[in-house]
């Protein structure tokens, strides 16, 4: 149904509505649920400022419509220097530490984590590079140095989130984001084929050694996965986390406890708002609400491959592509993650985990699908 | 140029179907992540549910009743009393001066106490225990937001000093510390109930989600042989003969001589059952230490040894009598002294008894006969009476610590240690050691196991147990008993236990004057050991006065004990069908 009104909408060169709506329900959903798992603990302290993203996130989705958004395609290199350039003032005396971790830029008026300015940083240098190689000459995306020049500065940029910021989750969604915008933009399959049954491998020999290794052997980030598998005997340290989203959930049933009734947000699972709010959406709204909520990620994705397959315009294309698989890669990791499904990496929900720069960002980013979508057959 | 287009349109188609495939990956990925969920919250639910439960709810027991001690005659000798334990949960209080003020004036309790329990970080915070129920009702009923009285029992002796050393009392979480409150423990112990509260992390209780309760279970009654009128005679009679003889201490045990039930015990002083860590009168001024409260709590008829002197001439003589050693017709010559070894051995009698038959040794009590037949006996067979009779074995009353019989090795017994064995000395049971084996030498045969303990009944008045004793096998022959049984009646109706005898009834027993060890000091322990009737004994009755002051022969002092509480219990007795 979804499908039909798009193509009916498209054909007046309007923008997709129905993925309009999709978002704006979810960022009402998001607040209602921040409110819920964080009023016990913080009253309505996250919601007010989640709020107040929200409506800067909203400034910026309009601006990002209203803007043409050929106008992105300038910005190839300097997008990733600029993203680069605040990945490093982090270092610098505007870095700012929270919850023991040095992720922000306190700029007095404002505060923002640069690794989400990153993301969008390398859609839109990926997304113009790409186009250009492309009206440059034949097939040099394909040769060693177009590869080189469309994969070096995101591995740049990822190698710097993880180096400066610690922080593994937004390294593997930037290098996760650039992968699948050249898979796209490549006719080759092996390559990726072969790198995908490569990294699976890898996993799997990792998992078989921790899995057998001596537990005191076992570094920080093995122990994670040493977690991962057998949760209930790190219950108090690094399963901690994911044992209380487990309790969550499983204790929501197919009905759940009703809005607002989770007990796992009353100081058990610690920052319920954040990365492991989907447990208590399971806990209050039941594998209905879950489900539901699964639904309109998957039309949110749905409703952006149809507008990148719809559009003429590759730069446009590459872009929706882009934002695609940044929401895919992020939905996907945060409930594998909260549901134990992979070791533990601090992932958030897109447009429901509380957080101000990934919430701005997020809905610029639906601003410029949304631009695209205009320009739609 | 024409040829870039053509590969970028060609690439752009590729790109669309790519971006196609993309998506459904992704969806799949979702699609597998829903049967996931789909598991944990079906599949899963009901483990991490009850997980879960655990985690959020806390538990808080109720107490259980404990089981009442009644007594023989129905009396309730240890009972419940509902007190109440007030606290405060911070995170309720709506009027937190209101509370501090109320609680404080209420409870007697210093406001700065009261103010520090309340503005405790903690999720509940007592303030007070064992309040009296009126107390507690009355800070229930101004309904103070927070503020919970939660009722209780605590143990309640309504007879307070009475049988103390017997009953024993209960310590802070209503279990037994000492006597039957501690061998009985299992059955008068209720299972606790609970009440399950939904808390957060921090233990807070969490307004209007309820609470799950599971009701306690009572502990069973235990009905014990002890008969409140008879305890008390005797106590009275130990108070009277502690005042007036200044004693150390006095001991009354009052038992059936054919059950080993147990129808008096008492060791004076006693102390005050409801108040058990309050130093009595005797160990005033003394250091508030575990073992100066051991002392007082010790029950020394069962936990303290000592020579019984010339009682146990009844174990001499039995032993006597079923070897053929001796016979009641014997003539034995008593000139004041006997020599064994290289030792004189005195008579109490000065001048000696001169002449006279064994039952007249046993009437006058004369130690050189006792040696005489002793050493007919001979060590061996000595030792052998002794082990056959019980005396080595502790008697297996239902009271803990009963104190072990110390005595000579076999191999060291040689004539003069077998010569005062013979009259009561160089050896030490316990007072219930010399009652359990002497009911076994006059009752027919049979030693018996002194107890307490009858039934235990539970709550809806069903028998839960009937306490079974072991009885020992035969240890003398019908005509031994019958012949002791005469002449321990003749020892109070001629002899030196006259001061037993009672008006009406036919008593028979033995006296004793023991030394207290470390010898020399000129301390004594008088006792007499009495039964009745004297010709079928039913009961039997030890009185023990240690270290009396001025006269301190068992004959004079503890014999007339004896009588007056049979002159007192017999009649009652008889009434109550004993006979």
């Amino acid at each position: 149904m979804a499908k039909k009104q798009v193509q009916i909408r498209r054909s007046r060169h309007n923008m997709d509505y129905v993925l309009l709506t999709v978002v704006m329900f979810l960022i009402v959903f998001g607040l209602l649920m921040i409110y819920s798992t964080s009023s016990y603990e913080s009253g309505d302290l996250y919601l007010k400022k989640q709020a107040q993203s929200t409506v800067i996130g909203i400034l910026g989705l309009i601006f990002m419509i209203k803007l043409p958004y050929k106008y992105l395609q300038k910005f190839d290199f300097l997008a990733v220097v600029v993203s680069a350039v605040l990945l490093l003032l982090v270092l610098t005396p505007l870095g700012m530490e929270r919850n023991h971790a040095r992720r922000w830029i306190d700029l007095k008026f404002i505060s923002f984590q640069p690794a989400e300015v990153a993301k969008i940083g390398v859609i839109v240098y990926l997304a113009s590079i790409i186009q250009k190689l492309e009206s440059v000459g034949k097939n040099i995306i394909r040769t060693p140095k177009g590869i080189a020049i469309v994969m070096v500065p995101p591995t740049i940029i990822a190698a710097l989130i993880y180096v400066i910021t610690k922080n593994l989750s937004s390294a593997i969604i930037v290098m996760g984001i650039a992968v699948a915008m050249l898979f796209v933009a490549v006719p080759d399959y092996k390559w990726f084929v072969a790198a995908g049954g490569g990294v699976l491998a890898v996993a799997a020999a990792v998992v078989m050694y921790v899995a057998n290794a001596d537990a005191a052997t076992a570094s920080f980030r093995l122990g994670r996965v040493r977690a991962w598998l057998d949760p209930e005997s790190y219950s108090t340290d690094k399963a901690f986390q994911t044992l209380q989203a487990l309790y969550a959930i499983g204790s929501g049933g197919i009905w759940g406890k009703g809005l607002g009734q989770s007990m796992q947000k009353m100081g058990f699972l610690p920052e319920a708002q954040n990365d492991m709010i989907f447990s208590i959406i399971c806990e209050e709204l039941g594998l209905f609400g879950a489900m539901a909520i699964i639904l309109l990620f998957i039309i949110l994705i749905w409703s952006c491959m149809v507008i990148a397959n719809k559009t003429v315009d590759r730069f446009g294309s590459l872009l929706v592509v882009g934002v695609m698989a940044h929401y895919a890669i992020q939905v996907i990791l945060n409930i594998a993650v909260v549901t134990n499904t992979i070791p533990n990496t601090g992932i958030t929900l897109p447009f429901i985990s509380y957080g101000g720069t990934a919430t701005l960002f997020l809905l610029a980013e639906i601003g410029i699908v949304l631009n695209v979508s205009k320009s739609c057959k | 140029m024409s040829a870039v287009n053509s590969t970028a349109k060609r690439n752009m188609t590729v790109q669309k179907k790519k971006t196609f495939i993309l998506c459904v990956m992704s969806v799949i990925a979702l699609l597998a992540l829903c049967v996931r969920v789909g598991y944990l919250m079906i599949g899963r639910s009901e483990y991490y549910t009850e997980q879960a439960q655990e985690l959020h709810e806390r538990e808080r027991d109720i107490k259980a009743a404990r089981g009442r001690i009644i007594d023989a005659t129905g009396t309730v000798l240890a009972d419940n009393k509902t007190v109440c334990t007030i606290s405060v949960i911070r995170s309720q209080i709506k009027e937190p001066e209101k509370v501090i003020a109320v609680l404080s004036k209420e409870l007697g309790l210093s406001e700065e106490y009261v103010k520090k329990q309340v503005e405790k970080r903690s999720s509940r915070e007592r303030i007070k225990s064992n309040v009296d129920k009126e107390t507690g009702d009355k800070i229930r009923n101004l309904d103070l937001a927070g503020v919970k009285v939660d009722e209780d029992y605590k143990r309640y002796y309504p007879y307070g000093e009475l049988a103390s050393k017997v009953l024993g009392f209960t310590g802070g979480d209503n279990q037994g510390i000492i006597g039957l409150e501690v061998n009985y423990e299992k059955y008068l112990t209720g299972t606790k109930g609970k009440i399950l509260t939904l808390t957060d992390a921090r233990g807070i209780e969490i307004d209007g989600m309820g609470e799950r309760r599971r009701e306690p279970i009572a502990g069973s009654d235990l009905h014990v042989s002890i008969d409140i009128n008879i305890q008390k005679y005797a106590t009275q009679l130990a108070k009277q003969a502690y005042e007036t003889k200044q004693a150390k201490g006095v001991s009354i045990i009052v038992m059936n001589v054919n059950n080993g039930e147990i129808l008096a015990m008492t060791d004076v002083p006693e102390f005050d059952l409801n108040e058990p860590f309050v130093l009595t009168a005797e160990f005033a001024g003394q250091e508030e230490t575990q073992d100066t409260f051991n002392q007082m709590w010790r029950n020394g008829c069962i936990n303290d040894t000592y020579e019984p002197g010339s009682t146990f001439k009844i174990i001499t003589a039995a032993a006597g009598l079923e070897s053929g050693a001796v016979s009641l017709n014997d003539n034995f010559s008593c000139p004041g002294f006997i020599i064994v070894d290289d030792r004189r051995i005195r008579c109490h009698k000065a001048g000696g008894h001169g002449a006279e038959d064994f039952t007249h040794a046993v009437m006058n009590s004369c130690n050189p006969v006792f040696i005489t037949v002793g050493l007919r006996i001979g060590t061996q067979r000595y030792y052998e009476y002794f082990t056959k009779f019980g005396l080595r074995q502790k008697t297996g009353i239902d009271l803990p610590g009963e104190a072990a019989t110390i005595m000579h090795q076999p191999d060291k017994i040689g004539e003069v240690e077998l010569a005062t064995i013979s009259f009561g000395q160089s050896f030490q049971i316990t007072p219930i050691r010399l009652m359990a084996t002497v009911s076994g030498l006059i009752n027919g045969g049979k030693v018996v196991t002194p107890h307490f303990g009858v039934k235990a009944v539970n709550e809806g008045n069903a028998t839960i147990e009937e306490f079974v004793y072991p009885v020992s096998d035969e240890i003398v022959s019908e005509d031994t008993t019958q012949k002791l049984r005469y002449v321990l009646e003749q020892v109070v109706e001629n002899g030196g236990g006259k001061n037993g005898y009672v008006e009406g009834f036919r008593v028979g027993g033995k006296t004793a004057t023991s030394q207290t060890l470390p010898r020399g000091t000129g301390r004594y322990i008088a006792s007499f050991l009495g039964f009745a009737p004297a010709n079928d004994p039913k009961i039997m009755a030890l009185a023990i006065i240690d270290t009396p002051q001025g006269t301190y022969y068992g004959g004079q002092i503890a014999a007339p004990v004896v009588r007056q509480l049979f002159e007192n219990i017999l009649p009652y007795l008889e009434e109550r069908g004993y006979y």
